[in-house]
């Protein structure tokens, strides 16, 4: 396939993905409510502890968006495999003759799209309701940690998605996937309050770098340039592991007759 | 609906393989694996394809005809490389469905029957145009292509309409559109006519010649047989995963040619009056359907219309309705095949394989 054929498919997907998951009712619940309920209780939890309106309450809520950015993310790539299991369509996109790891990648700019709302509704919640500045260390910085965090988050997503295609009840391994990421990478409680044997596991899960990409732009010392190419090399190399995990599971699919199972 | 088929310009194939068969199908055999049991459980092989071994021409409507669980749907998969073969080998359009599975992909349209396959929350348009890019239609072409197999199909003026306010018949003719979008070679459909009423299966059937007529190859799987009569070149008839007949629908005909249909109408008939039929060696098969407050028994004998008084004596009590014989149709060479082939062989198989 030509890069311009690639570009194009991939393009397409994501926007037929957009639109399929803003038909889901399900799905425009979880993706326009979970992160301000996520950001209020955010919010709540820093005031009480004695927090004040500054820098780091837009740390925090920003964490918070993206706790429910990461929701959107499993729902929107590893929901959507489960749901075309469900409508008979995976066997017809697999099937395809375009290369289904960049079908694959498109349903992930598709969550990915939809979550980075997720993060702009922070911090409009935060602003309106709580009085939130939108004050950063490195402010022009920024939108570039939240671009890189989102990409972090999405390409974890896709990484655990190719299970999806393989077993119909992945699904519910991937929901149980959603606190522990959430703990693991940051987003939940900084890392550096988890036991020592967790870090390695943390640092090798993108989310932990997007999330330290954030502190960095809003609280840090220096611009968090480290963390914002860590997210896109190990998003790099999460495709690359997702593409040839694919090979596998899409043999093993056609060995096994599952791809027709609901 | 019309039906013309839109022919645009498309793929660099080949028009027919070097080997002169468009689909060809060496001792295919395909076994699933399932467990039974919980605490217990235990492994069984099911085979669902026992060594199939068919050729299919360019151009030709050929057709797999049987009963449900025949086998029909895993050898469409496996042609279409959605499963792999247990062993054996396949060919479509010269290429391998096992090793050249994007070339196979590029050269075939596969359509099933029934609802599912489709993105019912978006429109059909947003369906074929998302179809369209997966199978890389060269976008120049994709507009007036989706429009001539929207014309094809009936779906002219619809095609902005949700999916899931379609009818069967208009979903099941969207499914042919896209099965058609790359302008394949070949074409599956796997029971397109399922569930659809008389009328809708009527154009479905008239939009599958159009297929043929347009130079389309096309492999039909289905279980009515009046259809595959009506349509099919060439007709197998599968039953328990092989392969039991191979031939026009004259040839299938022409194996009970020298039988007579004895159609005995009967009220509240008993299994042991249909068995005591089985049973009698001048009876070569007997099927039932029921009616709604009768059941028909079709009795196939090599007797000719003699026999009909001592199959009245056979059932004895039954009270007894309308009483016809006639020459075999299709149908009666289909129930004489399945019943005579496959059954007790699958089950020796199936219990045999369990370990």
């Amino acid at each position: 396939m030509s890069a311009s054929r690639v570009i194009r498919l991939v393009w397409f997907v994501t926007w037929f993905n957009v639109r399929m998951l803003l038909a889901s009712e399900f799905f425009i619940l979880t993706t326009f409510i979970s992160p301000l309920i996520f950001a209020t209780l955010a919010f709540f939890l820093f005031q009480s502890g004695g927090g004040t309106a500054g820098q780091t309450l837009l740390y925090v809520a920003l964490g918070a968006g993206m706790m429910g950015v990461w929701s959107t993310t499993l729902f929107g790539c590893g929901g959507a495999i489960a749901w075309q299991r469900w409508e008979g369509t995976l066997e017809l996109l697999v099937s395809a003759p375009s290369r289904y790891d960049f079908i694959l990648v498109g349903q992930t700019f598709g969550a990915v799209v939809l979550g980075f709302y997720g993060i702009v509704a922070t911090l409009a919640w935060g602003v309106l309701l709580f009085g939130m500045p939108i004050e950063a260390t490195f402010p022009l910085v920024l939108p570039l940690s939240l671009l890189a965090a989102i990409v972090s988050l999405g390409s974890l997503g896709m990484l655990i998605a190719t299970t999806f295609v393989l077993y119909r009840h992945a699904n519910a391994l991937g929901n149980l996937l959603e606190y522990p990421i959430w703990l693991i990478t940051g987003l939940l409680v900084p890392i550096s309050v988890l036991p020592l044997w967790i870090k390695p596991i943390s640092y090798l899960l993108a989310p932990t770098w997007g999330m330290e990409a954030i502190r960095g732009a809003t609280i840090g010392a220096e611009p968090p340039l480290l963390a914002i190419a860590m997210c896109f090399i190990l998003a790099c190399a999460y495709y690359v592991a997702a593409r040839y995990t694919l090979v596998f599971v899409l043999d093993k699919a056609r060995r096994d007759a599952t791809l027709a199972l609901q | 609906m019309t039906t013309t088929l839109p022919r645009p310009a498309m793929p660099s194939a080949p028009v027919a393989p070097a080997d002169g068969h468009a689909i060809e199908a060496v001792d295919l055999v395909r076994t699933y694996h399932t467990h039974l049991g919980v605490l217990r459980r235990r492994k069984i092989e099911v085979p669902a394809v026992r060594g199939i071994s068919f050729a299919v021409r360019p151009g030709e409507l050929f057709g797999l005809l049987g009963p449900n669980g025949a086998g029909k749907t895993t050898t469409i998969k496996m042609l279409i490389t959605l499963l792999l073969p247990t062993s054996g080998t396949a060919r479509v359009m010269g290429y391998d469905v096992v090793r050249d599975t994007t070339e196979v992909r590029k050269r075939i349209g596969y359509v099933f029957g029934g609802d599912r396959g489709l993105y019912d929350r978006v429109s059909a348009l947003d369906n074929l145009r998302y179809f369209a890019e997966l199978y890389g239609v060269d976008p120049d072409v994709q507009r007036t292509r989706i429009g001539a197999l929207l014309e094809m199909v009936g779906l002219t003026g619809r095609e902005k309409e949700k999916v899931e306010g379609y009818s069967r018949g208009m979903r099941q003719r969207l499914h042919i559109a896209r099965g058609l979008l790359h302008d394949p070679e070949v074409v599956f459909l796997d029971e397109p006519s399922i569930g659809l009423d008389p009328v809708g299966a009527r154009e479905l059937r008239q939009t599958v010649q159009s297929l043929v007529d347009a130079g389309k190859t096309v492999l039909l799987t289905t279980h009515y047989m009046f259809e595959a009569d009506a349509l099919c070149d060439r007709i197998a008839v599968i039953n328990a995963g092989r392969i039991v007949a191979l031939g026009t629908g004259s040839d299938l005909k022409g194996a009970i040619a020298n039988r007579t249909i004895v159609e005995i109408e009967t009220f509240g008939v008993t299994d042991e009056a249909v068995g005591r039929l089985r049973a009698d060696p001048e009876v070569g098969a007997v099927n039932t359907e029921e009616r709604d407050q009768s059941q028909i028994l079709l009795v196939q004998s090599e007797r000719g219309a003699h026999i009909t008084q001592r199959l009245l004596g056979l059932l004895g009590e039954t009270r007894i309705g309308k009483v016809v014989a006639r020459e075999p149709t299709l149908e009666d060479a289909y129930v004489h095949l399945i019943a005579t082939t496959g059954d007790d062989e699958a089950r020796a198989a199936r219990a045999a394989s369990v370990q």
